[in-house]
């Protein structure tokens, strides 16, 4: 589903943000990436949907070489990707719905379709009591739960996630990666880049470790959780 | 209760696109003005700010354009003075007066054309002289000259205007002597070059500061919601399709300014016109005070949309990145 191959990117001459990454991702995995900051998280999920193109090396995505799309191109990427991020990224002046809605109404579904479809995935989030709020009477927890409503409400092949539990107490952590687990069990490839190492001992999963933008470790789900109850 | 308890989930299925709204511009044409009449909505304060800059804007070059073709009208009024007369020593025949009067007609620039007869150019006089008509006592209309007053069209009155149709006046057969009082068209012409010079540079510094400010204004009010663009390029919308509402909604601003503006400006003539004559010394409903011709007012209009459109296409350029 997703593959690196030797991708290396550097902002400036002497700034390498990731440097001779290889990495295989397979259809319906969920995988963690990890390390302190600055290793590159972001900047090797920002090559995934499309927000940056590498230096060096290709991403492919569904066999398909992503690595310089025209940007005519990118928004048709980003059709099947979901994305989150720690500060929610939600519009302040539209409501629950209208701020799920935006997926679909990019994609041009009618309205009755939308209505149901929104209803649906947002009654999944256990948000549907929260439809006609704008984001700043909800807390952290609900306010992720509407991103990820708005990243997973088009069935996203894959799931991409920027420290999303960030700014969440233990209880909204938990509820938040359930919603991953969920959208993984229907099939969609979820990368979640954290250093919430809590979230990774309770996830069992597949564990990319990062540093200085060069992958330093992988382990599968039962060798770091093992080391963990270890 | 734990509401995150173990479901029974169902797989994902293909994408599944049940009903499309449309696809390409024409179809998603609804949506566009739905979203952007939903946007103004739902940004009220920045609509307002933008649609009050550009109201502001134009009704301040509005009202220099009212002065400006109010003052045009008068000179057009007081250049109709620029007239040209051929004088003839002696009386002429019916016949004579045709003929004069048929080739002065066929000279271009020519507007008007009239004989003065010598008894017609006595009772001048005596107007001229109303109270004081004994001083031409025994003045008998033969020692005045006759003459054909000339009226030129708006385009020959300036001071070239004027001299090449004199020149072209005296190589009519027949005409000798003729007078146009040059040093009167020339200063009237040079005021008017200079009111011309100094409205053009006036309104060019108005225009300028205009787009300055509404450009900069739509440019923030744009910043102010990005995040709006980069969210929907996060959830795949193309450019077309991001622009699309914040265009409309530039239009809607740009028309909702324009004809504020000319209410306003209305509003400022209808009171001007009725109230002026207290303060002061001329009535000016009767100096002939004219509004904005429909040309003007439909123009303005336009160029509101036109602000609006290109101000937020401008800094939509800025703010999408992809």
């Amino acid at each position: 589903m997703i593959q690196l191959h030797n991708v290396s990117l550097a902002y400036q001459k002497d700034a390498t943000a990731l440097n001779a990454i290889n990495l295989k991702i397979e259809k319906g995995e969920f995988v963690f990436l990890t390390g302190p900051s600055g290793a590159g998280k972001t900047t090797l999920l920002r090559l995934l949907y499309g927000a940056l193109s590498p230096t060096r090396g290709q991403v492919m995505i569904d066999g398909k070489n992503v690595s310089h799309l025209p940007a005519s191109q990118i928004p048709y990427l980003r059709r099947s990707i979901g994305v989150v991020f720690q500060d929610f990224k939600l519009l302040s002046t539209r409501t629950v719905f209208e701020n799920v809605a935006i997926t679909l109404e990019v994609l041009g579904w009618g309205r009755a379709d939308i209505g149901k479809k929104v209803l649906h995935t947002l009654k999944q989030m256990g948000m549907e009591s929260k439809i006609g709020l704008t984001p700043q009477r909800l807390s952290g927890g609900e306010q992720q739960r509407v991103a990820l409503a708005r990243a997973l409400v088009n069935d996203p092949r894959i799931l991409l996630a920027d420290e999303p539990t960030g700014n969440l107490d233990d209880a909204n952590k938990n509820q938040i990666l359930n919603i991953f687990k969920e959208a993984n069990v229907r099939g969609t490839t979820v990368v979640v880049a954290t250093h919430d190492r809590r979230l990774i001992d309770h996830a069992h999963k597949r564990l990319v470790i990062l540093c200085k933008g060069e992958i330093v470790e992988q382990m599968e789900k039962e060798e770091h959780t093992g080391e963990s109850a270890g | 209760m734990n509401r995150w308890k173990k479901k029974n989930i169902p797989a994902n299925r293909p994408a599944k696109r049940p009903t499309l709204s449309g696809e390409g511009f024409g179809g998603r044409f609804g949506y566009f003005f739905y979203r952007a009449f939903v946007n103004i909505r739902q940004n009220v304060f920045v609509n307002a700010v933008t649609i009050g800059t550009i109201t502001l804007a134009l009704l301040i070059v509005s009202l220099f354009l009212l002065v400006f073709v109010n003052l045009e009208n008068a000179s057009e009024k007081w250049s109709e003075r620029v007239q040209v007369t051929v004088y003839f020593d002696r009386e002429l025949s019916a016949q004579e007066q045709a003929t004069f009067n048929k080739n002065i007609s066929s000279i271009p620039g020519t507007s008007r054309v009239g004989y003065v007869s010598r008894d017609e150019a006595l009772k001048r006089f005596k107007g001229r002289l109303r109270g004081q008509e004994t001083l031409l006592d025994g003045v008998r209309p033969e020692i005045l000259p006759t003459s054909f007053e000339i009226a030129l069209k708006r385009d020959n009155r300036d001071t070239q205007g004027v001299e090449n149709y004199v020149a072209a006046l005296k190589r009519v057969p027949g005409i000798k002597e003729v007078q146009y009082g040059e040093e009167w068209v020339r200063r009237f012409n040079t005021m008017l070059n200079f009111m011309r010079l100094v409205g053009a540079l006036l309104g060019g510094f108005l225009v300028v500061a205009v787009l300055f400010i509404v450009s900069n204004t739509i440019k923030l009010t744009i910043y102010a919601r990005r995040d709006e663009l980069e969210v929907m390029s996060l959830v795949g919308a193309t450019r077309f399709f991001i622009k699309a509402p914040f265009l409309i909604e530039g239009i809607i601003q740009g028309a909702g300014g324009a004809l504020i503006a000319m209410l306003l400006l209305l509003a400022l003539y209808e009171g001007f016109l009725h109230n002026a004559g207290s303060f002061l010394t001329f009535n000016p409903t009767t100096a002939g005070l004219a509004f904005l011709p429909p040309e003007y007012v439909g123009g303005i209009i336009l160029s509101g949309i036109a602000l609006g459109f290109i101000g937020s296409l401008s800094s939509l350029k800025r703010f999408i990145s992809v």
